[in-house]
């Protein structure tokens, strides 16, 4: 695993040894994913230009219009007091992501450069139509983040870029967004008491797994991140964002329920058969972790959850 | 003996090993490392059945930092093991696991071994495996051992072919059993092989010296076993080598027999120099000593009014490509197939057999889970069948103080009752469906107190301490604690006072090991010999100093009394190392064996339980009936101890005893296809984590065993034996399933739904 | 390939360090500097009994490149008893019974003590979210929540 180290301290140094080094060399920021598949002997890069000394780069930037720093962590996203309205949904895809040993160095931009069709941030900022930009010797560039994710592990980034941040517009008003990795915690589970801090929940219970085998230290089985924005009655529909986690080789827009729920009224029947034409936009895999069949279920469950989410979210923040 | 309120025993005092654990100074094996020590690794076969038509480490010997490279032609021709020897350090003609030893390397650094390792060219001339159960025990099935029947065993055991064992019990007349009975239910149930899980990975440290003796520091649980298991491997006397625990990091059993040990001390040797060999993750999910995974097969039948008149049983153990505990294993579970019942009518089997995977070992209660999953979800099946109280069912049909086992020892001291109708009462029972997709689960069963010697040597020091030298490991129950306990009261002394040396074969007695929950119980017992044995000597001393006769000495609080008068044990040491050489004691310890009828039982390696415990779960839990989630709101164990010698830790044992029992039951498994663990990493090897575990309400009861010290039994295993069948019972009443494999997953449960239509 | 020179800030200590880039943080306190308080077992940031606190953060020590902790402090579990007296953290788990084998036990504090600082009055839950990426196999968690708890009540109680 012998590799030259490189320790830039600005931007520009790193844009040029990345560019320098192109495929023979990787960004080092947290090191969550970059580590551990290097350990695994999956990936042998003859450099390695760390990022930690690189600042400017680990801003979050909430006036009107966000922009996220590459070298966020998601413990600093977790902890966004911003966020905690109706983005909320970047909490809920955060505070999940490993233990906080990982959430305390795993950052927003690593995590979306890894393009794991699993990650758990990835599908909250596609529903917010984010957009990522590139540095590289020659420029900046922006693509839609639903552009640069092209499948498992791999990226539009060019070898000489590095991903500097990504950003989305602030969100119209009666809007709000969730994320579940559909779990073992619901709302209705005020009555659980087996970890008795249950019981501090907020009042919406909105804390939400993942759907996996444990509640914490979980890659999704599934994933699902949902934004509504809803029309001034609260009863209908403007606009629709699903994106899945963990059903296909990248994580996935569902473009056609989205258009489904456009200008229709929001009841129970509505969000099934968007949530059937979630399920249908799938192309889920069998592995180790769960059947293709079991994650069709999870999709269908899930999405009219969180779609429900909002809608509760939207007229609590009315009232 | 103690005869008011004991001071020290019974008390939740803290560990003595404490300080070193949380200031991170205790060393483990894992820790234990020496000067100008090389790094051995283990270059593993990557085919599941396989001959080795050629092995050339050439390339990996010429490499820079590479000091020794090892295959099966360096060793000697040795086939070892436990009840069965089959194993061999290397794989010589043919290899039957992924992951079984093939070569290991010793170098300089860990990347110049990994570098070896890679550098290491096999070619295979793959074989047809043995993927599962079916597949081994098919007429016509593949050998997997061809020369099985020339290997050396002990004489009980039945071996054909790819059955390395098969135990039996037989009790009366099944058939006609069945004919009494009203009703007869059949089933088939199936677990999963799943990992002890210990948080330090296996290690041992090898180093030889001058005169042809060779130390290994090791995280082993059972040092003398490993001792003997050297000498035959490396064709040795045992008094040449010594074998050391510096300290373990969990073993649940996992850390009982050899697994780096012979590794270490061949390279030593071969090097020249200290060598360490360590295992990673995925070897440990490999190439370890996983708990089997099993097929049960449960015919039971009863009276309308829930009297159970005959059962017969079988259960195959898939115990991989070499026997290990397997022989032992499939015994044990006939036990537990019986279950604490009254059964007149039995006739019940186990099988180890070999198939193309990791040979499999013992974890905590082996067979225990998954043979008592079995008999206790059936046992509700029956409950439901008749319209009956599942906790009316059992109480109907357990044993009490009296009552024959299965294989006819008569049981004594039996806290079950007591246990079922205590951890019902706690859960709540009268409301076992207290809402929608909501339930509750009972399941009980019993368990040994494993056998086995122990010897300590006790010394009282001229400060008045007292050093207590015990060949047993310290795996982290606190049973060394317990045991020092148990000597300080026995010594009119604190816990404070006393000094605990353990785990070296030369320099501490021999003591069978930290396995079958037996350490607290025969090293306190040895300990309590070892007293009486100095007793004597402290009071003819106390006797002469003092001028009084030795029948009025009592030990109270560090101080001989006698007739008004007193001496302190301090000063009594000091003259005695002026006067006598010390007070020095030995005590050994061996449970006296278990009286059972010998006529029932066949090629069985434990044919009773000893000092048997008796325990009872409960839990309630809500499923998510679209996801089939599980969240578990209250969980009980009743578990009948004995007698508490330090409750604090055997709360600990009972809380973690029941992680691992619902890591079993709803998340756990070494997932193999075509021979390959698909799943040999911690992401998707899921033990639970903080948030998976929900409070675990521990009630002790305490019926005093005969044998043991204050009447103590065993209690480190059964934990872990009830929490599949608790869960799959509470699931059923939740949802009216019936879930008959392990583990239940949230995928099992919501596809299940889906396909009942639910 | 170069060896880096490093200087460590371990527990207020400043070590000097020649080492292979690739090497860990985890590798240079265990086999460099012999402090194998901070255990080794998984090295893929799965299981914490790596965790130590780097500027106070909890972090899996065994995914942390060495020369990523130059110019920053490091805490390992040797570093947080003072004087020879235990930190109330080391203390309660002893006396709540939170230590079996011990191996996940440094790794857990130092979540623990990460944790508390700044959040000081937890409750059962929060405390179990976390030390979620601490795996224990001995404990079941029981005793430990219980210790941190402890902790975090007596420190409120003194404010």
């Amino acid at each position: 695993m012998s590799f030259e180290y490189h320790e830039p301290t600005s931007l520009a140094e790193a844009v040029a040894l990345g560019a320098r080094f192109g495929d023979d060399g990787r960004f080092l920021a947290g090191g969550t994913d970059l580590i551990i598949q290097m350990h695994r002997g999956k990936l042998r890069p003859r450099h390695v230009v760390s990022l930690h000394r690189v600042s400017g780069l680990d801003a979050i930037d909430a006036n009107g219009a966000v922009h996220v720093g590459a070298l966020v962590t998601h413990r600093a996203l977790e902890r966004f007091p911003a966020f905690r309205g109706p983005l909320r949904a970047l909490v809920e895809g955060a505070e999940v992501v490993g233990g906080h040993q990982v959430r305390n160095v795993g950052t927003v931009g690593g995590n979306i450069v890894n393009a794991s069709p699993a990650a758990d941030v990835v599908p909250v900022l596609l529903t917010l139509d984010a957009s990522v930009t590139c540095l590289s010797p020659g420029g900046e560039r922006t693509l839609r983040l639903e552009d640069f994710l092209i499948g498992s592990g791999r990226t539009a980034r060019r070898p000489d870029e590095l991903l500097t941040g990504v950003r989305f517009a602030g969100l119209a008003p009666q809007s709000a967004t969730a994320f579940l990795k559909a779990g073992r915690r619901r709302a209705m589970e005020i009555s659980v008491v087996c970890v008795a801090g249950r019981l501090t929940l907020d009042a919406s219970g909105e804390r939400c797994l993942k759907a996996g085998r444990r509640r914490a230290m979980e890659i999704s089985v599934v994933c699902v991140a949902g934004r509504l924005t809803l029309d001034a009655s609260g009863e209908r529909c403007l606009e629709a964002r699903i994106a899945l986690g963990a059903v296909a080789p990248r994580t996935l827009r569902a473009h056609e329920a989205e258009r489904f729920l456009e200008h229709r009224a929001l009841t129970a029947e509505t969000l099934r058969e968007a949530a059937e034409l979630a399920v249908a936009a799938c192309e889920p895999i069998s592995d180790v972790r769960a059947s293709a069949r079991y994650r069709r279920l999870l999709v269908e469950t899930l999405v009219p959850r969180v779609l429900a989410r909002c809608v509760e979210r939207v007229r609590e923040q009315a009232s | 003996m103690a005869t008011s309120e004991p001071r020290v025993v019974g008390k939740s005092l803290p560990r003595m090993d404490g300080a070193g654990k949380v200031t991170g100074t205790a060393v483990y094996a894992a820790d234990f490392a020496l000067p100008g020590m090389l790094v051995g690794k283990v270059f593993r076969s990557a085919e599941p059945h396989a001959r080795i038509m050629r092995l050339d480490t050439a390339r990996a010997r010429a490499l820079p930092g590479v000091r020794a490279v090892m295959t099966a032609a360096d060793v000697p021709d040795v086939r070892y093991g436990g009840a069965l020897k089959d194993e061999t350090v290397f794989a010589r003609s043919k290899v039957r696991y992924v992951g079984q030893p093939v070569a290991a390397v010793a170098a300089t650094t860990p990347e110049a071994a990994d570098t070896a390792l890679a550098a290491i060219e096999v070619v295979y001339e793959s074989l047809p495996a043995v993927l599962d159960l079916d597949a081994a025990l098919a007429p016509g099935a593949p050998l997997i051992h061809e020369e099985w029947a020339s290997y050396t065993a002990i004489p009980i055991l039945h071996r054909d072919g790819n059955v390395c064992n098969r135990a039996r019990i037989v009790v009366g007349d099944v058939e006609r059993g069945f004919e009494e009975a009203d009703r007869i239910f059949e089933h088939r149930f199936r677990t999963g092989m799943v990992h002890q899980g210990y948080t330090e990975p296996r290690a041992a440290v090898a180093a030889w010296d001058s005169s042809g003796q060779v130390t290994v520091w090791s995280n082993t649980q059972l040092p003398f076993e490993v001792q003997n298991t050297l000498a035959e491997i490396l064709q040795m006397a045992p008094s040449k080598i010594r074998v050391v625990v510096p300290g373990i990091g969990g073993g649940f059993g996992g850390k009982l027999r050899v697994g780096v040990e012979h590794f270490a001390a061949f390279l030593a040797k071969a090097t020249g120099r200290p060598v360490k060999v360590m295992t990673t993750s995925v070897e440990e999910l490999t190439a370890a000593y996983p708990r089997q995974g099993t097929v049960v097969e449960l015919k039971t039948g009863v009276t309308k009014d829930g009297r159970i008149t005959a059962k017969a049983g079988r259960i195959w153990f898939d115990t991989g490509a070499f026997a290990g505990s397997g022989p032992g294993v499939a015994s044990v579970a006939t036990l537990v197939l019986a279950g604490p019942y009254k059964i007149l009518n039995l006739h019940l089997e186990g099988f180890a057999v070999y198939t193309n995977k990791t040979n499999c070992g013992s974890f905590r209660a082996p067979s225990g889970p998954q043979a008592n999953f079995a008999v206790e979800s059936q046992m509700d099946v029956i409950a439901d069948a008749l319209d009956l109280d599942p906790l009316e069912l059992r109480l109907k049909n357990i044993v009490r103080e009296g009552d024959e086992g299965p294989t006819g020892q008569v049981l004594q001291a039996v806290g079950l009752e007591e246990c079922l109708r205590k951890a019902a009462a706690a859960i709540g029972w009268r409301d076992r469906r207290p809402a929608r997709w909501r339930g509750k689960g009972l399941a009980c069963g019993w368990w040994t107190t494993t056998g086995g010697s122990s010897g300590v040597y006790v010394k009282i020091n001229p400060d008045g301490t007292v050093a207590l030298n015990t060949g047993a490991a310290e795996i982290g129950t606190a049973a060394l604690t317990g045991a020092a306990q148990v000597l300080a009261e026995e010594l009119g002394v604190d816990l404070a006072d006393i000094n605990v040396v353990s785990a070296d074969t030369f320099s501490t007695p021999f003591d069978f090991g930290a396995q079958g929950s037996r350490t607290a119980f025969a090293v306190g017992n040895a300990c309590r010999a070892a007293v009486d044995d100095l007793k004597g000597r402290i009071f003819a001393l106390a006797a002469a100093q003092l001028g009084v006769s030795a029948d009025a000495c009592h030990l109270v609080d560090k101080h001989v009394l006698a007739d008004g008068k007193r001496i302190s044990l301090a000063d009594l040491a000091r003259l005695s190392q002026q006067t006598g050489g010390g007070l020095i004691a030995q005590g050994t310890f061996i449970a006296p064996p278990t009286a059972y009828d010998s006529k029932r039982v066949d090629g069985h390696v434990y044919p009773a339980f000893h000092s048997p415990s008796f325990h009872a779960h409960a839990v309630d839990l809500s499923i998510d009936p679209e996801t089939g989630d599980v969240t578990i709101h209250k969980y009980v164990v009743a578990q009948d101890v004995g007698f508490a010698m330090n409750p604090t830790y055997i709360e600990g044992q009972i809380e973690g005893g029941v992680a691992q029992g619902l890591g079993q039951a709803l998340s756990e498994e070494i997932v193999y296809e075509n021979g390959r663990v698909l799943n040999a990493n911690l992401t998707d090897y899921k033990m639970p984590t903080t948030l998976d575990m929900p409070r675990v309400e521990t009630i002790l009861v305490q019926h005093p065993s005969l044998v043991g010290p204050y009447g103590a039994k065993g209690v480190g295993e059964p934990p872990n034996i009830e929490p599949p069948a608790a869960v799959a019972n509470a699931v059923a009443a939740a949802t009216g399933l019936r879930l008959t494999s392990l583990p239940i997953t949230a995928e099992h449960i919501a596809l299940a739904l889906r396909d009942a239509g639910a | 390939m170069s060896k880096l020179a490093l200087t460590l800030t371990i527990n207020g200590e400043r070590h000097e360090i020649l080492t292979e880039p690739h090497r860990t943080l985890l590798d240079v306190l265990r086999a460099d500097l012999g402090l194998t308080g901070t255990k080794e077992n998984c090295l893929e940031a799965e299981c914490g009994v790596c965790t130590i606190l780097l500027d106070g953060a909890a972090v899996n020590a065994c995914i942390l490149l060495a020369a990523q902790c130059q110019g920053r402090a490091v805490l390992t579990i040797e570093g947080l008893a003072r004087n020879g007296d235990l930190h109330p953290l080391q203390r309660a788990f002893i006396d709540h019974g939170a230590v079996q084998c011990g191996y996940c036990i440094p790794g857990m504090i130092l979540s623990a003590q990460a944790y508390l600082e700044e959040h000081p009055s937890p409750t059962e839950y929060d405390v179990r979210a976390a030390l979620a990426g601490n795996l224990c196999r001995c404990t079941g968690y029981q005793k430990i929540a219980e210790a941190v708890l402890a902790v975090a009540r007596d420190r409120s109680a003194r404010r």
